[in-house]
């Protein structure tokens, strides 16, 4: 029996404030939520390492931000680094503008230079830059240190790893989005092998959702090892 | 402005598109609405471009199906709008939809920041020559120093009297254009691709003073810098006042052509040094001052010493304390502010450690980082160890005792008379000065 195919809609997480397990991070997640009602902050940099919730937390602003009619954009450089940096001409007329992995660009000088003038537009228009990298801004390994020095003059904000039972609550809550059922069995097994970063367990997910509606089958640990491994998914622990 | 059109098709959409999508691509389109028009701004070609290419039919489809009786039209444009400053009215004022982008009015044909002022800047040892010359230039324009040539590392406060110069002549009505040199270049650019290269000429050739921020990125853009040779000549001639701002002097700019270095240099070159101490914490106190934040002076006294790079780091120390302040409920202390600072302390600890100003103070010397840790008493190798000991001791918190350990084992009273020795220097010796303030800049960025 072929089998058989899951319909794609291109439906994700939905990345909100309210879907976010904040643990050690709340004070960033406050921050961040002030900043999308009456709080103006020209500049925020916001710093973790891979699978700290970054992404979510820039998306979640934006929206937030279309929840109040409000203009916004999120930008992954990670993604738009080959295409010319003129994608960051005229951002300043949106009320906030959030740009993720900063460090992407580390080096690239027309990129560097462009979003150091971005920082002066955003200020005068009021708008709000918030900008997302791996690293505090002097260990980005930028060209410009007039961007290095605008980097650290932003309201730093840094996220934390979630701790191991905040880890187990931000799986469930991807998983209950995704209408998956995990036992207790296939949580422990997630975890262990693909809990770092948090980022690589959600994508794990992805795969599992759709192989499961798929091969119709429930998530089982050999079904879900044998699914991983089949795509390639590579453990980490 | 009530989105009748666009609001329902935007819900379709979020079914429909993953939410990086939307957010990418869809939400910074600002929708504006007329009768069964829709027009959706885009910030830039690049957005426009894409939606266009990937979005535009999925737009117009969803609102066939939402509205098959309206016949509704789409068009795609560049554009802005703007919320009103309130923020409180929940509709946008419409600024501008040009291609340009370009909003024609006095202030922002100057692109000065009112925000920075004489007033408003503070003044220390570091900058008080800078200032100084400032101010004789916005009283005297075209006269007293013609071109002002400030320069120094980054967030020290260049830009600042730069436009303070600017909005003071700018009050006493003369035409002035603050731009940075990257601009410059990008108008130039334009002006040639539409044939414009005449108004441009024209256009720039007829202020009273023209205000160029760091001019080293004119570096290698040849047909630009001849460009700017001529207005800057065209300027000098008429006692137009010329303003240049470099994060070095112009000598040492790569890439710039001779005649240039040589002409930056006919008014006067100030510089701008990194602040000292008590330039720092009267910095700081003013920000908190400006911005409503109770800032004890030890707090201040604090941060300004663990701080002591550029003014930028030293705000960015302060919302941070400010945050955590407002985020707990507490009030700022000394105590609360070592916590709040506590994770960038440690990669600012990470970056400025005895063996990082070690290896830098050899490094600038020429000399091997086993000489500063020696015995030998040379003068060529003792200069280079107490220079390196007073670093250590203006830039970590290593004690005395500590210091001395780190260079082979000497005595704090070595660290204290190197210290000692080194001050008085700095007062007589020009040179070591320089070496000084070099190896700072070099260590704190």
């Amino acid at each position: 029996m072929h089998p058989q195919l899951p319909l794609s809609f291109g439906l994700k997480d939905s990345a909100t404030f309210a879907t976010f397990v904040s643990g050690p991070n709340a004070e960033a997640l406050a921050s961040l939520t002030r900043l999308t009602g009456s709080a103006w902050e020209p500049h925020v940099y916001l710093w973790g390492t891979s699978g700290t919730g970054k992404s979510h937390l820039l998306q979640a602003i934006c929206h937030a931000a279309g929840e109040r009619d409000t203009t916004s954009v999120y930008l992954p450089l990670a993604s738009l680094e080959q295409f010319p940096c003129t994608v960051l001409d005229g951002l300043e007329n949106l009320a906030i503008v959030c740009i993720d992995d900063v460090e992407c660009i580390a080096q690239r000088e027309d990129w560097e230079l462009a979003l150091r003038n971005l920082f002066e537009r955003i200020q005068e228009t009021r708008s709000s830059l918030i900008i997302a990298g791996n690293a505090p801004s002097s260990e980005l390994g930028l060209a410009l240190p007039q961007l290095e020095s605008r980097l650290a003059g932003c309201l730093l904000l840094s996220l934390k790893p979630l701790p191991e039972t905040e880890r187990t609550q931000a799986l469930r809550l991807r998983a209950t989005h995704r209408g998956l059922n995990l036992s207790g069995d296939v949580e422990r097994y997630l975890l262990r092998h693909f809990g770092e970063p948090l980022g690589n367990l959600f994508e794990a997910l992805d795969i599992l959702d759709t192989a499961s509606l798929a091969a119709q089958r429930k998530l089982t640990v050999p079904f879900v090892r044998d699914t991983l491994k089949a795509a390639g998914f590579g453990e980490s622990g | 402005m009530e989105h009748s059109l666009w609001k329902p098709c935007l819900d379709r959409l979020k079914q429909e598109l993953s939410e990086q999508h939307l957010n990418t691509w869809i939400r910074p389109l600002h929708a504006l609405e007329e009768g069964d028009t829709l027009r959706l701004l885009a910030p830039n070609q690049f957005v426009l471009d894409w939606v266009k290419e990937h979005y535009l039919d999925n737009i117009r489809d969803t609102l066939g199906h939402l509205f098959p009786d309206r016949g509704v039209k789409v068009h795609l444009d560049i554009g802005s709008s703007r919320q009103p400053a309130s923020k409180k009215d929940p509709g946008f004022e419409l600024v501008a939809v040009t291609r340009t982008m370009t909003v024609e009015n006095e202030t922002q044909s100057s692109n000065l920041n009112p925000d920075f002022t004489f007033e408003n800047f503070v003044e220390g040892k570091s900058n008080q020559l800078a200032k100084a010359a400032c101010i004789q230039v916005a009283n005297n324009p075209g006269k007293a120093y013609n071109p002002l040539f400030i320069y120094g590392g980054t967030g020290l406060g260049k830009t600042h009297l730069m436009h303070a110069i600017g909005n003071l002549l700018c009050d006493r009505t003369a035409r002035v254009v603050y731009q940075h040199s990257e601009h410059f270049v990008a108008d130039m650019v334009k002006a040639l691709q539409h044939n414009a290269i005449n108004d441009f000429k024209k256009y720039y050739r007829s202020l009273d003073a023209l205000l160029i921020d760091d001019i080293q990125f004119f570096a290698g853009k040849e047909r630009s810098q001849e460009e700017f040779f001529y207005t800057f000549n065209t300027l000098l001639e008429g006692h137009q006042q010329v303003i240049l701002t470099c994060d070095r002097i112009p000598k040492e700019v790569p890439g710039l052509e001779e005649r240039l270095k040589s002409r930056f240099g006919w008014g006067l070159t100030v510089a701008i040094e990194p602040p000292e101490l008590e330039t720092r914490v009267a910095i700081l106190m003013n920000k908190a001052q400006q911005a409503n934040i109770h800032l004890p002076d030890e707090v201040g006294f604090f941060i300004a010493k663990r701080i002591r790079s550029n003014v930028r780091e030293l705000e960015g120390a302060l919302r941070r304390v400010h945050a955590n302040s407002q985020f707990t409920g507490k009030s700022i202390t000394l105590t609360f502010a070592k916590e709040a600072l506590s994770d960038l302390l440690i990669t600012q600890d990470k970056l400025i450690n005895i063996e990082n100003i070690q290896k830098t103070v050899a490094d600038y010397y020429r000399i091997r980082v086993s000489d500063l840790t020696s015995i030998s008493r040379l003068r060529a190798l003792s200069r280079p160890r107490q220079m390196a000991m007073a670093l250590a001791k203006a830039l970590t918190n290593f004690s005395l005792p500590e210091i001395g350990e780190a260079f082979g084992g000497r005595d704090h009273t070595t660290v204290l008379h190197a210290c000692r020795k080194i001050n008085e220097l700095r007062e007589s010796d020009e040179r070591l000065r320089e070496d000084y303030v070099n190896l700072l800049t070099t260590l704190s960025n």
